[in-house]
């Protein structure tokens, strides 16, 4: 089986998980989706409910409990309150799980900044926080792309493009409309209309780095992983004003660490410099953040910038259909 | 971000045992006259510039001292006067910590930032500025700063101070912590004159509220609406409800939009579409997110669309919601009923069971007040605002007319509390109800049924607060259960 876009990630080919939370109402509903769409999750933690089922998968009261049950565990997704995220990270590194996802919101940034500090030192990897998690088209989703599972099978189909997004919202957009037959859009030449026919290009995978000021990964290193993995051949994502992710973006691309082509969408056109942002990362703190100059960094840099959010499937097919 | 007026900030750096210049706190007159002179400070957090302002001032005599706190206490958004004492000033630096997100070669942590040029603005300390990583995990000792200043007789106090501001930025999680200037006196000692931070409202600790206020966000500043938006998020806290109404004057002829945006991405899509646009007025800014629920949903929308200018209320998801596109349409259908302001309705639902939250639109739209728009979720909202205008041509203009009772005239035999809402059941329609449907369509199984009086809370699970049943109730049974949601009343 080829690999899934987490071997580029974080070295792992064949992702078992443990579901911090799991017995939560979030947790229990989004375990649903996750092993419907094929996710292997082996354990859930909450503490105190140690020795219960959830849909029988088997409850443990710490993490290190349930990687002693299940040593093949790697992965670990968090339903966990915002102020308990980065104690469930500790916990978690502790019992050596190498790859985390982190849905909530409202994690403070200290906390964000010491999740990505202690990922770095100790070589595992984070996805979030405040993201919708991920999705891979060998069969594993992790967090609450899709809503259910036979819709997320459905909308998530097998193919050559790779997502990376700060919106959780149009990270499973710019995935599901890849894979959607006979889809509508601008089209590259002018004009509304039909895109591609009963098959469109498909995704190989769906990351949503978060939209908080300190992704555990940033849209470079989702890119990156892109880079190498062999099913994807062109990235497609949607970048927005705040932090520097998009600039750094650029340098690789203009540098030659990123040659893949890449289509991307940018948020933030009309955002004044200096005010609160529901994204919390997308407030602009200095010139080099602002949608003006991001853009201007990507386009020069080679990244086919699109004006409007419709217009990337069609560019995305248009440089397929020239590769 | 919120920023942390002065005497607060100043009560932080304390706790730390940061050396501060002389102060007190003032809401009224002190009891003993102080040794002037002294300088008055008025505490409005946020406010910038504030020598200019004429927010500070030295005071020489007992006179000018009343005459002046009173006019300091009475400016907008002043919280009370913080009074410093007059110190012989030898030289003035400039000390801070800020956080540095980092990047994805650099990790994220903070930085020590000196200066030898205090007291003044940024500009004349960029030549001069010392500065210092460090990870949060491993932050520096006094030693450890003392070792990267430049030398001199002050270098072990400001050491000392840098220390504990860090202690301070660390234990509080700030963003910025700022001391300018801090003073060596001419006995040699060093002390914090002026300080400000800037924090983030979801890094304040249980128990640590009142040690940070309002952070800036001045109730004084806030719309009525928006005071009620925040009310929502208190009491039922699951789920993100952003809302802020747009100050701006509304361009002639521009067609007024209260808009209910969904994700950061969904306000972002419609802030892309309609920012360059003279004929489009969005009446305010709004995302909701993170799973709220259909209670929460109505009472958000309730609020929306109380914006008395608005011409047009527009609904789009940013993209595949995970949350049920169906049970957000049963909210969206209630507050139309609902609410004593109806206008034209776009709608677009995107994500789990959209298909179902259109076709619940498609049957409800003859009976609703004004027409409703719904389009799918193919179509993004940049197309939807391309339609707007043709939309509110062909509405035409709405009559106002009386919302849906939401009380019944007879008295409701059964009530069931689930905060925020209250069930409200007439046995005597339910009583002739033989499909009960609000049974099947109650996702938790928390109804269960009484014969001869209807449904009660006796099922398996709890109530999600989905607005399922009433929908189903209205559509397929006799109309005999009602949930009342309260909005709550804000000064």
């Amino acid at each position: 089986m080829m690999p899934g876009i987490l071997e580029h990630l974080a070295g792992i080919g064949d992702p078992r998980v443990v579901v911090f939370g799991i017995t939560g109402k979030q947790g229990q509903s989004t375990t649903r989706v996750m092993t419907g769409f094929g996710t292997k999750v082996l354990a859930g933690v909450t503490p105190g409910k140690g020795g219960q089922e959830v849909d029988g998968i088997p409850v443990f009261n710490s993490c290190s409990e349930a990687v002693a049950a299940f040593p093949a565990i790697d992965t670990a997704v968090f339903f966990v309150p915002a102020g308990a995220v980065l104690s469930a990270t500790r916990e978690a590194a502790a019992a050596g799980i190498r790859f985390m996802v982190h849905t909530a919101d409202g994690v403070s940034t200290h906390d964000a900044a010491l999740m990505r500090e202690i990922s770095i030192t100790d070589g595992f990897r984070i996805v979030g926080p405040n993201t919708v998690g991920m999705l891979d088209t060998t069969g594993f989703l992790f967090g609450l792309i899709g809503g259910n599972a036979s819709w997320a099978r459905r909308n998530y189909l097998p193919g050559s493009v790779g997502i990376i997004s700060r919106s959780g919202g149009l990270s499973q957009l710019l995935g599901a409309f890849h894979c959607r037959p006979h889809l509508p859009g601008p089209l590259p030449g002018g004009g509304y209309g039909e895109l591609w026919g009963e098959k469109g290009p498909g995704v190989s995978a769906v990351i949503c780095v978060g939209g908080d000021p300190v992704p555990g990964t940033t849209l470079l290193e989702a890119a990156e992983a892109f880079e190498a993995d062999p099913r994807t051949k062109v990235i497609a994502g949607y970048g927005e004003t705040g932090t520097m992710q998009e600039n750094e973006l650029a340098e690789a691309v203009a540098n030659g660490r990123i040659r893949k082509p890449m289509v991307m969408f940018l948020g933030g056109k009309f955002t004044a410099a200096g005010v609160s942002q529901s994204h919390a990362g997308a407030m602009i703190r200095s010139e080099a953040e602002t949608w003006d100059a991001k853009r201007k960094a990507l386009e020069e840099a080679g990244v086919k910038v699109v004006d409007r959010p419709d217009a990337v499937f069609g560019s995305v097919a248009s440089v397929l259909s020239s590769i | 971000m919120p920023a942390l007026a002065e005497y607060r900030t100043r009560a932080l750096l304390e706790r730390e045992g940061v050396p501060l210049v002389p102060g007190s706190v003032l809401r009224g007159l002190p009891e003993t006259t102080p040794a002037f002179p002294v300088f008055l400070k008025a505490q409005i957090p946020g406010a910038t510039s504030r020598k200019k302002a004429g927010l500070v001032r030295r005071i020489d005599s007992a006179p000018d001292l009343a005459a002046n706190l009173d006019e300091l206490l009475s400016r907008e958004g002043c919280e009370c006067v913080l009074m410093t004492s007059g110190v012989d000033i030898e030289r003035e630096l400039y000390c801070a910590v800020v956080f540095d997100g980092g990047s994805s070669s650099d990790m994220p942590g903070g930085r020590v930032l000196f200066s030898e040029s205090g007291g003044s603005g940024i500009e004349s300390r960029a030549g001069s500025l010392v500065e210092m990583r460090f990870p949060l995990s491993k932050p520096p000792s006094k030693e450890e700063i003392l070792k990267v200043l430049p030398s001199g007789g002050w270098s072990d106090g400001v050491a000392g101070i840098l220390a504990g501001m860090v202690g301070t930025f660390l234990k509080y999680r700030l963003l910025v912590l700022e001391a300018n200037p801090v003073a060596i006196l001419r006995d040699g000692r060093a002390l914090v004159v002026d300080c400000r931070a800037e924090f983030e409202s979801r890094a304040v600790r249980k128990g640590e509220e009142e040690l940070f206020g309002t952070g800036g966000v001045s109730s004084s500043d806030s719309t009525q609406i928006e005071r009620t938006v925040e009310a929502i998020n208190r009491d039922d806290p699951a789920g993100t409800a952003f809302f802020r109404q747009n100050r701006a004057a509304r361009p002639a002829g521009a067609a007024a939009v209260a808009t209910n945006l969904c994700g950061g991405g969904g306000k972002m899509l419609w802030e892309m579409a309609t920012g360059g646009r003279e004929d489009i007025f969005p009446l305010n800014e709004s995302d909701t997110s993170g799973g709220l629920s259909a209670f929460k949903s109505y009472r958000f929308l309730r609020a929306v669309l109380s914006q008395e200018e608005a011409d047009l209320l527009f609904f789009t998801g940013s993209g595949m919601a995970f949350q049920s596109q169906l049970h957000i349409a049963a909210a969206i259908w209630k507050a139309l009923r609902e609410s004593p302001r109806v206008v034209p309705f776009m709608v677009r639902f995107g994500g789990t069971d959209e298909d179902k939250a259109r076709a619940l639109f498609e049957r409800v739209s003859p009976t609703l007040r004004a027409p409703v728009r719904t389009y799918p979720s193919e179509v993004f909202p940049n197309a939807m605002v391309d339609d707007i205008a043709g939309f509110l041509a062909s509405a035409g203009k709405v009559e106002a007319t009386r919302p849906e009772d939401s009380h019944r005239s007879s008295e409701p035999a059964f009530e069931i509390e689930v905060p925020p809402g209250r069930f409200h059941i007439d046995g005597a329609l339910c009583a002739e109800c033989h499909d009960r449907p609000c049974l099947a369509s109650c996702p938790t199984k928390f109804l269960a049924w009484e014969e001869g009086s209807g449904p009660r809370p006796g099922g398996t699970g709890r109530c999600i607060g989905c607005l399922m049943c009433e929908a189903v109730c209205r559509l397929d049974g006799r109309a005999g259960l009602f949930i009342e949601l309260g909005i709550p009343e804000v000064e």
